[in-house]
């Protein structure tokens, strides 16, 4: 592993172009990286499977976490690593707490069409719209809560009637707009969600916005057709760029912004690859394939800017419910 | 003298880290240390939780989540070791991940082929005996079933119907329950069988018929499903099987679930062969009970060999014909005693069926 010393020095001088007493602000140097490897992922996967089997199943949240645990614990910045503390056993809770939300939505489905078939109608189109962002926050909530680095916990501090009601607005434009609204709603939601990601302290940003992203839809999707997919790595790229290259963190007056290296080639390769492995291995070498595409992420997101990531502070509130996480299965949301 | 290890030491209130020097005290049973700031911290190791990376190891204490304790250096993750096994306190999944990659794959395939061993040998005859002690209601419902759906989409021949319960009743069948027969209007070379004793047969498979040696066949063939539960145990085979890859399989995607999920198929499809087997020696025994030519079941295999190439896959699909089906038939009838009569009843309903 190499060692890479943070350096605190200020390795480019900035002018301070409001002209106060600042003449210079320090900037930080932050290194991403990914030491996971292939091998050690197939061990995890390999053990996971085998305990998931003897017990039928039911080891399959401890599992889910045995691999979380790797992929985060395997991703630096500035040689420290992240680390993932939920359990399996509140993903266990989550999910049996899922199972009964999806019992008691049947059961109010079938008393409302006792009363009136129209009302039980109604119910399922507007559930059908609440419930992915009803547990997208819950699901949001729980991972961020889970997830810390340096002993510092990252936070999510949506509210979930806003999400719903974006959710809502939003699918009602897309569908009248016959599809077209659809980047709009994605990237709002984005935004909100993004702007509600805590790091202690740290705030996160997003300047996605709706018409940049659609332009960006309707180039790659037109250009992928009529170049018979091969302009698909562009457009992986222009994708990934646009994603990461909006990300901003904020500390006091500080700020940390993203930006991505990827290149349509690197694309090509990390897709082709991985592609050949799944193919020959008839699937098995699958943890190669999410090993190499964490460590393409990481290396491909450069991060710049002057905030002292010694210096955050422990903000956000312990949180425990899974319930949002394991929905996800359970639902298919 | 202890042995102390340098660490690092993050308190969980902010991001700083802070020098620490660690130590192993009280014969083992816990990890002292103190940092740069002067603070010390004595932490049992029953309260313990770790990661480790290669010679890297980030220790939490249950009792506050937040901090954290890290130390890279070999000689104390060794220690460390020594003293969690000691205490038991190594969880199933560390121990098998630490365990090294051959060990891994020779449990892996042990168990693997245990599991094949099962599918392969035990599950057919485990789901067999679950059959037996599905009462008959079970099947005679779950045909009613089937035979209503399907009615609702199909034209049955009412008349040709009453033909065709003649004709069976003029035929010893040795059934274990009472049959119903139908014939519906197609153009399709098709019958079946369904568990409740209901017998559908197409006008498309009549009408090609030479004698009536072939529907004697047909209707033996269609009852030994019956009498044998084929449909119920292939149910059970297939959903048992099913069963048990999604068990094994869940965790792999792509490809593997893939191809698996055809093997399985493929393994029903040859259950539904042992099944057709079985049905055309029950058939031709059907046969000679009733002093028909056995050359019927051929005639039928004949007349169906035709149809192989055309649209009509259905039947093809679900009965598969071979060579061998056929040489297997021809032997066992070349070996077999039998005696010829003609039935001018059953020449005279089955004119009747033909046109």
């Amino acid at each position: 592993m190499k060692e890479e010393k943070i350096s605190n020095t200020v390795s480019n001088a900035e002018i301070n172009k409001s002209g106060t007493e600042d003449a210079a602000t320090n900037t930080k140097s932050y290194k991403l990286e990914f030491f996971g490897k292939g091998s050690e992922f197939f061990k995890i996967t390999i053990v996971n499977w085998l305990l998931t089997l003897i017990t039928l199943g039911i080891y399959f949240p401890w599992a889910r976490v045995k691999q979380l645990k790797y992929i985060y614990g395997q991703t630096s910045l500035n040689n420290e690593r992240f680390h993932y503390s939920g359990t399996g056993w509140e993903l266990f809770l989550g999910f049996i707490k899922a199972i009964l939300l999806f019992i008691a939505w049947y059961f109010i489905i079938f008393l409302f069409g006792l009363i009136n078939p129209i009302f039980a109608i109604i119910f399922i189109i507007l559930s059908y719209v609440a419930i992915p962002p009803f547990f997208i926050h819950g699901s949001l909530k729980y991972s961020m809560s889970r997830t810390s680095y340096r002993g510092v916990r990252f936070g999510y501090r949506g509210n979930r009637g806003e999400l719903i009601v974006k959710f809502l607005i939003g699918t009602f434009l897309t569908i009248i707009t016959l599809g077209l609204y659809s980047s709009w709603f994605s990237m709002n939601i984005r935004k909100y969600t993004h702007e509600n990601f805590r790091y202690g302290d740290i705030e996160f940003s997003n300047d996605c916005n709706g018409s940049d992203f659609f332009w960006i839809i309707i180039k790659g999707y037109f250009l992928t057709l009529i170049t018979f997919g091969i302009y698909s790595f562009w457009f992986n790229r222009d994708l990934f760029n646009y994603y990461w290259n909006n990300l901003k963190m904020k500390k006091d007056e500080k700020n940390i912004t993203c930006r991505s290296t990827a290149t349509a080639g690197g694309f090509f390769e990390l897709i082709l690859v991985n592609l050949l492995i799944i193919i020959f291995t008839l699937g098995i070498g699958l943890p190669w394939v999410q090993i190499r595409t964490n460590k393409f992420i990481c290396d491909n997101v450069k991060l710049k800017g002057d905030i002292d990531i010694d210096t955050v502070l422990q903000t956000e509130e312990e949180y425990i419910d899974a319930t949002g996480e394991e929905a996800i299965d359970v639902f298919g949301v | 003298m202890l042995k102390k290890f340098k660490g690092k030491y993050f308190n969980g209130i902010s991001s700083a880290s802070l020098e620490a020097s660690v130590k192993f005290i009280n014969s083992n049973n816990e990890i002292c240390f103190q940092t740069e700031n002067g603070d010390l911290f004595f932490w049992d190791i029953s309260d313990i939780q770790f990661d480790s990376y290669h010679n890297l190891i980030e220790i939490r204490n249950k009792k506050n989540l937040d901090a954290i304790l890290k130390i890279e250096d070999e000689n104390f993750i060794r220690k460390f070791y020594q003293v969690l096994k000691r205490n038991k306190a190594l969880n199933l999944h560390t121990r098998l991940t630490n365990l090294s990659f051959t060990k891994i794959s020779i449990i892996s395939i042990c168990i693997l082929s245990l599991i094949s061993l099962m599918y392969f040998y035990a599950l057919p005859r485990i789901s067999d005996q679950l059959v037996s002690l599905l009462p008959d209601s079970f099947d005679n419902q779950l045909g009613e079933i089937v035979m209503d759906t399907y009615i609702f989409e199909s034209s049955i021949d009412t008349e040709k119907t009453k033909y065709l319960q003649q004709f069976a009743s003029e035929l010893n069948l040795e059934n274990t329950k009472p049959l119903k027969f139908s014939v519906v209007k197609s153009d399709e070379i098709n019958a079946f069988a369904l568990p409740n004793g209901q017998i559908v047969i197409y006008t498309g498979i009549l009408k090609g018929m030479k004698s009536y040696d072939a529907l004697v066949a047909l209707i033996g063939h269609e009852v030994a499903h019956v009498n044998k539960r084929h449909s119920i145990k292939g149910l059970c085979r297939d959903i048992s099987g099913y069963m048990i890859i999604s068990l094994i399989f869940s965790d792999i995607n792509g490809i593997m679930s893939i191809l698996i999920e055809n093997a399985h198929h493929l393994k029903s499809l040859s259950y539904s062969r042992e099944f057709e087997d079985e049905a055309d020696k029950y058939g031709l025994k059907i046969l000679i009970k009733n002093n028909v030519n056995p050359n019927g079941i051929i005639e039928l295999f004949e007349q169906l060999e035709k149809v192989d190439n055309s649209n009509n896959m259905e039947f093809i699909q679900t009965h598969p014909l071979t060579e061998n089906r056929k040489k297997n038939i021809k032997k066992i009838i070349s070996e077999s005693v039998y005696e010829i009569k003609t039935n001018n009843n059953l020449t005279s309903i089955f004119k009747k069926l033909q046109n």
